[in-house]
């Protein structure tokens, strides 16, 4: 990899906020596409979208329902860490950079970011997880991963991001999940806009950003229509699919527990990419049942509502299980 | 001959990593060059390529495992 004085760099205009193509860029870009230029820069934003870290067990992160119903995205990165929450109040950054460094360095690419904001009075200092924090609090985190030659550190920036509705999305269920996945660090949040002695909005910050980060430099790429197709392939097939978000997941065990009028049941399950692999239910509900029956139709299906559901609806359960139907069930389930 | 797949050191400050993913199982086939298997530490998703080629006889750890720096994750058989 070269010294960064003697590396080249060309900047991407992206205005897209959608999540999975935004991924799906950077992939192309690492994977695909071979552009002159040493280093690729990307300042881009995104819809209500939780970012998972590579390893992490995404049901183990985030309120599913609490997303689901509010339409907030969910995507699996391709760089380690932890989960977090992004909006249309905050910037995402992405250095794309050919070779792969011998040892880890997070301050070569942070460092212009920093220059950046100490052009706008904002105080801020670099922690031991390679976050940027002011007066200790948390407003931009950072990732990297070394793929196929090249390396991708991607950070965020937290600048008017609405932190109760990040509360909400990462406030989890007491469910009892056994996983050796990467768990998040829950940190204190600030926004940039809160120091800022000068109120900007988000596309002069973003301005100000670019100019001070592309020293100067007005090189561009413009994707052309070939690109644009490649990334919204790659979008579709990996980052917006159930298997990259959910079935990557490491193999975790999961107990679920249910009371209603018929009873108490507990579910145990080992689920692995994303599959039951093991079900046990122990309870004290009532009727005829050979549960069995139940836990046989589950092995093998995705640990998803909807595969649940299905599974459930072979079953019939109306006899099997006192004052229970399918939708209690599968809510208790998954 | 047998050799050692160690933890690789990836950072001054770096006392361990997870083992994230295996790319290979044991009795497989791996040429110098191929991904072994992928390391998360400091939140750095690496790729580790194997330095030999041979047969994977023994694996140590795994995904999800944290694994101390040179600690032997796995054994190549290069005969």
């Amino acid at each position: 990899m070269k010294p960064m004085e003697e590396t080249t760099v060309i900047y991407i205009e992206n205005n897209v906020t959608d999540p999975f193509f935004n991924f799906a860029l950077e992939y192309y870009l690492m994977t695909e596409k071979n552009l002159n230029e040493d280093q690729v820069f990307i300042f881009w934003r995104t819809e209500p979208t939780l970012m998972i870290g590579k390893y992490q067990n995404t049901i183990e992160e985030i309120n599913e329902i609490f997303a689901r119903n509010h339409g907030v995205k969910v995507v699996r990165r391709i760089t380690g860490g932890g989960t977090i929450y992004t909006d249309m109040g905050g910037w995402q950054f992405s250095f794309i950079t050919r070779g792969q460094a011998e040892t880890i360095d997070f301050n070569k690419y942070i460092g212009p970011v920093i220059a950046g904001l100490e052009k706008l009075d904002v105080p801020t200092e670099f922690n031991s997880r390679n976050d940027l924090v002011i007066h200790g609090k948390k407003f931009s985190g950072n990732a990297q991963c070394l793929l196929n030659g090249y390396t991708l550190h991607h950070g965020s920036l937290l600048f008017n991001t609405d932190f109760e509705q990040m509360v909400k999305c990462l406030t989890v269920d007491d469910n009892k999940i056994i996983s050796k996945g990467i768990k998040s660090a829950k940190e204190r949040v600030t926004n940039i806009s809160e120091y800022l002695k000068e109120l900007i909005d988000m596309d002069t910050f973003r301005q100000l950003m670019v100019e001070s980060i592309m020293q100067g430099s007005k090189k561009e790429y413009r994707l052309n229509d070939d690109d644009l197709e490649r990334i919204h392939t790659i979008a579709k097939e990996k980052f917006e699919s159930w298997n990259w978000n959910y079935g990557e997941s490491p193999k975790f065990n999961i107990i679920r527990t249910g009371r209603f009028d018929g009873g108490k049941m507990e579910f145990k399950m080992d689920v692995n990419k994303g599959k039951i692999t093991d079900c046990h239910i122990y309870g004290d509900f009532f009727g005829s049942i050979d549960i069995l029956v139940l836990c046989h139709a589950l092995i093998g299906c995705n640990y998803e509502r909807e595969s649940i559901k299905k599974a459930i609806e072979q079953c019939d359960i109306k006899k099997a299980f006192y004052n229970i139907n399918e939708e209690e069930l599968a809510d208790i389930i998954c | 001959m047998k050799k050692n797949i160690q933890m690789p050191k990836l950072s001054e400050k770096m006392e361990s990593g997870v083992l994230a993913a295996w790319n290979k199982e044991v009795g497989e086939n791996v040429e110098k060059g191929e991904v072994l298997f992928e390391i998360e530490t400091e939140k750095v998703v690496s790729e580790v390529e194997s330095l030999e080629s041979g047969v994977l006889e023994a694996i140590y750890f795994e995904a999800g495992d944290e694994i101390k720096v040179d600690d032997i994750i796995a054994v190549i058989n290069c005969d």
